[in-house]
């Protein structure tokens, strides 16, 4: 069952609604409900929306956040954080197609979808585990090789 | 278990090289390149001293000893490879010694890291390359003790992005989260040794062994686990090299050098080892290191002075064996290790190219050689590798010297009657001399070629797998025509990479076009032009002046004459493939092609990617980067954390949003894309900002 409360978006806001709708779509929700329901509840965390370019690439930003929102209470993870930047890349990475009906869901009847969404998130490097590699000293040729070495043989010493 | 007798047995035969071993071997081989060398000067020098020594002879005779020199070493290598595998295995390589100490079959196998640092690389290429290596792995049973790393240093922006999705797939595929990882480094300070030294002190301490690929590098799976097993076995050791073994290219240009370095390379690398044994080099790529030594005692330097000779060390490899060596570990080269590959550039002028890169990198060992405390052994590597390049512009010298000296010859009026003497004085014929000189330089030059040959007559498997006696005796000989053709193209090139390096004209670090593709005309009129141009001049010049000189002169004129035609046609797939069909340039891995080989060319013509992004066709992964959800959250979730950009930075980057917002993508250069998307905030931004403009066309 969708979880979301539906409610009528403002005057004037239609073109937001379905720049957001379309954005959402391309999330990879299909149900058009689903994506019209999203939207408008990215619309409501806009505080003001005039009609322009901007405030729809901050409709575009805040639908971002809204799925970290969702992403982040369903795994579990702190927010921001790299985590969950690779949890959103395997969410979208089409490894749990099913995922708009799984992240709205009641949290007992994702659990399986969202354990194999565990199993997609990237893990790009291990954990670091520095170790120190010290600049090694090379000591170039220089004339002064020879006379240090005849100088060490004839056991002149430079010292005062 | 191994019963007790079994143990004692293996104990008893191979032994470790004593000191007395190495000092014997040294001496027999340098005593031969010593006694070779004088002969030949000897009877030079008995030409020229007759009315004494003029000045242009003095200058001769000092160039042909230092390239006679060089062949030599040449070609006692080759003699000594020869009679390594004529006698079978050499009982005191790497692979037949007995174990410093005795395997605990209760401990567990180590993890190894296997690296592939690249660098702007073909990607497709590059990971259908890691997933055969994984594959060939995995059929051992034992994948699980190696990771891989992609080592990203690649700058441009859409094969960055490519990276990343590739890397993805692979994961997908191999299910191989926690084993396959990739990183792409914020900046590419000191180049290919930078990028491993990073890797080192991040996550070295982790492994004990880390396996160096390059790019085009396949190992099979036996292989790695070999290396890894014989590093365990010889806690003395740092470092295993594996000849590498060139493959799987098309062109005429490339399946005649893969014949060549296939055949006659098993020889020189026999050789090699039977006179470096632990005191051999690094060849930067297709070998197994210890990490912790390296770690210890590879932490390279910038030298003194500005480039060429100062800066960065370019040719890391080579100095890191010696640093090793300096510290007391071995460095073995494990001549008879099967299963190392490598790719070559398919065109003559991919391969100038990437001599071009090396050759800067070589020239600078010049100061190391003569730095304190290296071996003497890691000396020569660095003179050896000086050499490579420097013969060229004294190969160039000696035929402009021989020229000259001709030319004075034919100037000079015989004179029958000098002094009291009422007899005539007949000219003294050197033709004998200098005909055996000649003879001397040819044999040493082709005679390893006849000795690999000879060597297939030893095994009738081995004969088969390059053709047949016949075929592969065609193809020496077609392949010496080549390279008689082909060496004085190759001796200018580098004789002026050698020149604009000693005027301080950096040479860059240009990505090499590793694919097969063909010269067109223009571009080996381009690369070839002047080099024929000087041909027609000299070779005119010659005929006019000093024609005997000119006909021995032909072989040089020929090469530089044809070069053009030679570098087009040499190029062509189609001529590479006809010689294939005739049964010439054939290796053993393309009569029967390992495992490793076939899957890679399986992953590269029929494997359908796993992530849908892949499969769509696309022009620029920098603007997928922007537009497409999927692959924006991937990228952002890749960049590494970092603080935010200071307000100047802002300012820039902000400028460069502005300018694509107006000007488009086009307008920017490949270094500004790069700085938009290596910006989290900025990628966000300019995402929202797509979406905002046009959704529903950016959606379809």
């Amino acid at each position: 069952m969708n979880t979301l409360r539906y409610s009528l978006s403002a005057p004037g806001s239609e073109p937001l609604l379905e720049d957001l709708k379309a954005y959402w779509m391309a999330l990879g929700v299909t149900d058009l409900s689903l994506a019209l329901a999203l939207s408008e509840q990215t619309l409501r965390r806009l505080p003001d929306r005039p009609d322009d370019e901007e405030s729809s690439a901050r409709a575009i930003i805040a639908a971002g956040e809204l799925l970290d929102d969702r992403l982040a209470a369903a795994l579990d993870l702190p927010r921001p954080s790299p985590a969950l930047r690779a949890a959103r890349a395997a969410l979208l990475s089409s490894a749990v197609p099913e995922w708009p009906s799984i992240l709205f869901a009641p949290p007992s009847a994702a659990k399986p979808a969202l354990e194999r969404l565990r199993v997609a998130i990237a893990e790009p490097t291990p954990a670091p585990n520095p170790a120190p590699m010290p600049t090694q000293r090379i000591e170039l040729f220089s004339l002064w090789f020879p006379l240090r070495w005849m100088q060490r043989l004839l056991g002149v010493s430079t010292a005062r | 278990m191994k019963p007790d007798f079994f143990w004692k047995k293996s104990m008893m035969q191979p032994s470790q090289p004593s000191t007395l071993g190495y000092t014997l071997r040294r001496m027999v081989f340098f005593t031969l390149v010593a006694l070779t060398s004088l002969i030949a000067l000897g009877l030079m020098v008995s030409v020229f001293q007759t009315n004494g020594l003029s000045p242009m002879e003095l200058l001769l005779l000092a160039l042909y000893t230092i390239l006679f020199s060089w062949i030599c070493v040449s070609f006692w290598t080759a003699f000594m490879g020869f009679w390594v595998i004529l006698f079978g295995r050499d009982r005191w390589a790497i692979s037949r010694q007995p174990p410093d100490t005795a395997p605990d079959p209760a401990v567990v196998s180590p993890r190894t890291a296997i690296l592939m640092p690249i660098y702007n690389e073909d990607s497709e290429r590059v990971f259908a390359g890691l997933r055969a290596i994984h594959q060939s792995l995995a059929t051992t049973g034992q994948l699980d003790d190696f990771h891989f790393f992609i080592l990203s240093d690649t700058r441009d922006p859409d094969v960055w992005v490519e990276e990343e999705l590739r890397w993805q797939d692979l994961v997908r595929a191999l299910d191989g989260k926690g084993r396959i990882f990739y990183r792409n480094r914020p900046e590419n300070t000191s180049r290919k040794s930078g990028n491993l030294e990073d890797f080192c002190t991040r996550w070295g301490n982790q492994y004990r062994y880390m396996i160096v690929l390059d790019a085009d590098s396949i190992m099979q799976g036996e292989t790695l686990v070999e290396m890894v097993r014989l590093m365990e076995l010889h806690p003395r050791v740092a470092l295993i090299q594996t000849p590498p073994v060139p493959v799987n290219r098309t062109s005429l240009f490339a399946r005649i050098l893969q014949f060549a370095s296939s055949l006659y390379g098993r020889m020189f690398t026999a050789g090699l080892n039977y006179w470096q044994l632990g005191e051999s080099n690094y060849w930067g790529h297709n070998a197994i290191i210890r990490i912790q030594p390296f770690l210890d005692h590879c932490g390279l330097p910038k030298l003194p002075g500005r480039e060429p000779f100062g800066g960065e060390i370019l040719s890391h490899d080579f100095v890191e064996a010696a640093l090793l060596r300096r510290a007391g570990w071995e460095v073995w080269l494990a001549y008879d290790l099967e299963g190392s590959y490598e790719e070559i550039p398919p065109t003559l002028i991919d391969y100038a190219k990437r001599d071009r890169r090396w050759c800067q990198g070589n020239l600078q060992h010049l100061r190391l050689a003569f730095s304190r405390g290296f071996n003497a052994l890691s000396r020569l590597h660095f003179l050896m590798g000086v050499m490579s390049y420097a013969a060229s512009p004294l190969w160039l010298l000696f035929l402009i010297a021989t020229g000259v000296e001709a030319f004075i010859q034919t100037q000079q009026e015989q004179v029958y009657f000098f002094g009291e003497n009422w007899m005539p004085v007949w000219p003294v014929s050197f033709a004998v001399e200098m005909t055996t000189v000649l003879l001397v330089t040819l044999t040493m030059l082709f005679l390893p070629k006849l000795l690999a040959l000879l060597l297939l007559l030893k095994e009738r498997r081995l004969r088969q797998a390059y053709g047949g006696m016949p075929g592969a005796t065609l193809s020496v000989m077609l392949e010496t025509v080549f390279s008689v053709l082909t060496a004085p193209v190759l001796m200018l090139f580098q004789t002026k990479f050698v020149l604009a390096i000693l005027m301080r004209k950096a040479v860059g670090w240009p990505p090499q076009q590793r694919g097969d593709h063909q010269t067109g005309f223009a571009e080996a009129a381009m690369a070839h032009g002047g080099q024929t141009l000087l041909g027609v001049v000299a070779g005119t010049l010659s005929y006019l002046y000093v024609p005997a000189f000119f006909w021995w002169f032909t072989p040089v004129l020929l090469g530089l004459g044809l070069a053009i035609p030679v570098s087009m046609l040499s190029s062509s797939m189609a001529l590479g493939r006809g010689a294939q069909r005739l049964n010439l340039f054939m290796t053993p891995e393309e009569t029967e092609p390992p495992m490793v080989l076939r899957d890679l060319d399986r992953y590269l013509q029929d494997s359908e990617p796993t992530l849908p992004v892949l499969r769509q066709a696309t022009s620029s992964r920098f603007m997928q980067a922007l537009i497409d959800p999927y692959v924006n959250a991937l990228h952002r979730s890749l960049l590494p954390e970092r603080e935010p950009p200071g307000k100047r930075r802002r300012h820039y980057l902000e400028g460069l949003v502005q300018q694509l917002e107006e000007d488009g993508p086009d307008s920017l250069s490949p270094q500004q894309k790069r700085e938009l998307i290596a910006d989290p905030e900025t990628l966000l931004r300019l995402h929202a900002w797509f979406w905002s403009r046009t959704p529903n066309l950016v959606s379809t």
